[in-house]
C-alpha cells in the first residue's frame, strides 16, 4: 500500500549541532506514532520538518508518495515554490503546544480562519465545518468565546478543532499537553483518542507515556537526533525498555 | 487842478495805507491766536510730562476751535490728545465726548471716528466683547481650521499605508528594500519638518520640481509621519507571539494572508496609543505648513491677530485646536478599548 508518509535520511542542523540526523519513518493512513524522548532530542524539529516549518538539510519527503517541500536547482536541494509549500499544508494539521489560537478571533471564527481564507471554502458551509469539528472536541458552546476567556485545555480542543476543519489528511501534535495544568491533560487526551478511533493518521510527540501506550500503532523514541528504539507499544515497554538509556528516561518522567 | 490832484492822491495814500495797517493788523491777530495755541499745546505736553494727566487735558481742552480765534491742525490733535488721555485714565465718556466734540467740527476725520468706535467698544462689559471678538473672527478662523483639517485626513490615511509598507520592508528579507526602508525612517525622523517642507516646496524647485502648496504639504507630512508610524507598526507586528504566524503558515497561509489576517489585526491593540499620539502631533503639526504659504488656521490666525492686534484670535485658534485634540483623544480611547476588547476576560 502507498504510505501517506515517507521520511528519507532527514538531516537537520542548527549551526554544528545535528538536531536530526538520518531519520526514515514510514507512516499508513490511518497510522498513528507517538514520538518519546528526552528535551532537545529533535522530536519537535523532525514534527515542524514535516509541515516544513523547519527547513531540512538534506532528505526527502514524500507525500502520498509525491515529493514534496523541495526541489532540485542545479543539483542543489531548495524549498519549493511557497504555493505549493502551502498547498501541502492545508492537507497537514498542526497543534502546538502553546495551542496558538488567534487571539482576536472567536472559537468559530478560529476554526474557520484556514477554511475560508485559504481553502476558499464560503463563509456558512465553513461555519457549519467548525461547529461540527467543536462539537467533535466538545467545545461547540464556547463558539462565541474568545481564546482569552478559556482554559488551557478548553484553548487547546479549540486548537484541534481549528486544524481539523482543514479536513487533513496528517495530523500533527507537538507536545499537545506539555503546557496544561495536570488535571486539563485528561480532556486533550479525550479528544485526541477520539479522533485516533475515527482513523485519523497522526504523530503525537508527548512525554506521556501512558498515553503512548494506549494510542500508538508504533512508538519511537528519539535521541540526539535519531531513533534509538521502535515498536508496537506493547513490545516496546515490554522489551525496549531494558535498553538503559530509555529506562532512564521513562525513570525520570514518572 | 493841482491841489484837487493832491487831495485825491493823499486821500489815496491814506486809503492804502490804512487797508495796509488793516492787514497787519489783521495778521498779527492770527498768529497771536497760533502762537496762542502752540504755546498751550507746549503747555499741554510738559505737563502730561509730569504725569498730570487731568491737568493736561484741561490745557489741551483750551486750545480753541478753528475760526478767528483758532487753528485746524492745533485744535484737532489736541482734542484727539485729551481725548486719549481720558481713555488712558479710564474715563470712557468723557474720551468720547472729547471726540464727538472734534467730530462736530470735522465729521469726517477718520482717526476720531476710529478712536471712538473702539472707546464704545471698550466700554462694553468683558463677555460681550469677547462675544463680538468671537462673531468677528470665527468664520475666518473656521475657515482656515477647514484646511488643517484636510491636511489631518488626508495626512492620517497616506501615513499608515506609507508607514505600514516602510514597517514590511524592514521587517522583510529582502536586502535592498530593507535598506531603502532604513534610509527613509533615518532621514525623515532625523530631520525637523520644517525643513523637509522647506526643502520640498522652496528646494525641490531647484531639481526642476514645482509643486504647489497643498501637495507640498501632503507629501512632506505624509513622508514624516509614515516614517514615525513605520517604526511604530514595525515595533507592532515584532511584539506578536512567533506562534502566531507559525499557526498561521501551519494552516497553509501565504505570507501576506498571515500578516493581514492574523499579525496586523493584533497589532491594532498595542500600536494604537503610540498612533493616537502621533496623530494628535499630527494636528498641531499642520501648523508648519504655514510657512510654505499654506493658509490653515494657524496662519489664518496669525493674519487676523497681525491685523488687529486683538490677543483674542490666538485664543480662538488655540480653543479650535483643543477642540480637535480632544475628539482624537476620546475618539482613541474608544477605540482602543475596542480593540482590545477580544483580551478581556
Amino acid at each position: 500500500m502507498q504510505p501517506l508518509l515517507e521520511l528519507k535520511n532527514i538531516v537537520k542542523t542548527f549551526g554544528s549541532h545535528r538536531a536530526v540526523d538520518n531519520i526514515d519513518l514510514t507512516m499508513q493512513t490511518g497510522e498513528k506514532t507517538v514520538i518519546i524522548g528526552p528535551s532537545g532530542s529533535g522530536k519537535s524539529t523532525l514534527l515542524r520538518a514535516i509541515n516544513i516549518l523547519e527547513t531540512i538539510d538534506s532528505g526527502s519527503i514524500l507525500f502520498e508518495g509525491n515529493d514534496v517541500g523541495y526541489r532540485q536547482v542545479k543539483g542543489k536541494q531548495v524549498l519549493d515554490k511557497p504555493k505549493n509549500i502551502c498547498k501541502l499544508r492545508t492537507q497537514i494539521g498542526m497543534v502546538f503546544q502553546h495551542f496558538n489560537l488567534f487571539p482576536h478571533m472567536t472559537v468559530v471564527e478560529n476554526a474557520m480562519e484556514g477554511q475560508v481564507t485559504v481553502l476558499g471554502t464560503p463563509k456558512a458551509e465553513a461555519r457549519a465545518i467548525a461547529m461540527s469539528m467543536l462539537d467533535k472536541v466538545g467545545m461547540s458552546s464556547f463558539a462565541d468565546r474568545f481564546p482569552a476567556s478559556l482554559s488551557g485545555g478548553q484553548k487547546q480542543r479549540a486548537a484541534i478543532a481549528r486544524a481539523l476543519s482543514m479536513k487533513p489528511k496528517l495530523m500533527l501534535f507537538d507536545e499537545p499537553t506539555s503546557a496544561l495544568d495536570p488535571e486539563l491533560v485528561g480532556e486533550v487526551f479525550a479528544a485526541i483518542k477520539q479522533l485516533a478511533d475515527d482513523g485519523m493518521t497522526m504523530i503525537i510527540v508527548t512525554h506521556n507515556m501512558g498515553f503512548a501506550r494506549e494510542v500508538a500503532d508504533q512508538v519511537v523514541f528519539m535521541e540526539n537526533g535519531s531513533f534509538l528504539a521502535k515498536g508496537a507499544p506493547d513490545d516496546f515497554f515490554a522489551k525496549q525498555c531494558k535498553d538503559p538509556r530509555i529506562q532512564s528516561f521513562i525513570d525520570r518522567i514518572f | 487842478m493841482k491841489t484837487k490832484f493832491d487831495s485825491i492822491l493823499r486821500s489815496a495814500v491814506i486809503a492804502a495805507l490804512l487797508v495796509l495797517s488793516l492787514l497787519a493788523l489783521s495778521a498779527q491777530a492770527a498768529s497771536t491766536a497760533t502762537e496762542n495755541a502752540d504755546a498751550l499745546m507746549r503747555k499741554a505736553n510738559d505737563v502730561m510730562v509730569t504725569g498730570d494727566l487731568e491737568a493736561a487735558i484741561t490745557i489741551y481742552l483750551q486750545i480753541p476751535a478753528p475760526g478767528p480765534e483758532g487753528d485746524e491742525g492745533q485744535f484737532a490733535s489736541s482734542r484727539m490728545q485729551a481725548a486719549r488721555l481720558e481713555f488712558a485714565v479710564k474715563d470712557y465718556p468723557a474720551a468720547i465726548a472729547i471726540a464727538e466734540e472734534l467730530l462736530a467740527v470735522y465729521p469726517d476725520n477718520i482717526e476720531a471716528l476710529q478712536f471712538r468706535d473702539s472707546v464704545k467698544e471698550a466700554m462694553l462689559p468683558q463677555w460681550k466683547r469677547l462675544m463680538n471678538d468671537t462673531i468677528k473672527f470665527m468664520p475666518h478662523l473656521l475657515k482656515g481650521s477647514l484646511m488643517t483639517l484636510l491636511l489631518v485626513v488626508f495626512t492620517m490615511i497616506i501615513s499608515p499605508i506609507g508607514g505600514l509598507l516602510i514597517a514590511l520592508g524592514r521587517i522583510g528579507d529582502f536586502k535592498a528594500i530593507n535598506r531603502l526602508c532604513w534610509f527613509i525612517i533615518w532621514l525623515f525622523r532625523g530631520t525637523p519638518l520644517l525643513l523637509q517642507l522647506f526643502f520640498i516646496y522652496y528646494g525641490l524647485p531647484a531639481i526642476g520640481i514645482t509643486l504647489k502648496p497643498i501637495p507640498a504639504a501632503l507629501i512632506g507630512l505624509g513622508l514624516n509621519y509614515s516614517a514615525y508610524l513605520a517604526e511604530i507598526i514595525r515595533s507592532g507586528i515584532q511584539s506578536i507571539d512567533h506562534g502566531q504566524m507559525e499557526a498561521a503558515e501551519a494552516m497553509g497561509m501565504s505570507n501576506w494572508q498571515a500578516m493581514r489576517r492574523i499579525i496586523i489585526p493584533q497589532t491594532y491593540r498595542v500600536i494604537l496609543p503610540p498612533v493616537g499620539n502621533e496623530f494628535i502631533a499630527l494636528i498641531k503639526d499642520t501648523a508648519l505648513v504655514s510657512t510654505i504659504a499654506m493658509v490653515e488656521l494657524m496662519r489664518t490666525a496669525d493674519q487676523l491677530f497681525n491685523a488687529s492686534f486683538n490677543i483674542t484670535v490666538l485664543g480662538l485658534a488655540a480653543v479650535i485646536y483643543l477642540l480637535f485634540t480632544t475628539v482624537f483623544t476620546f475618539t482613541f480611547e474608544r477605540l482602543e478599548e475596542r480593540v482590545g476588547a477580544y483580551e478581556k476576560r
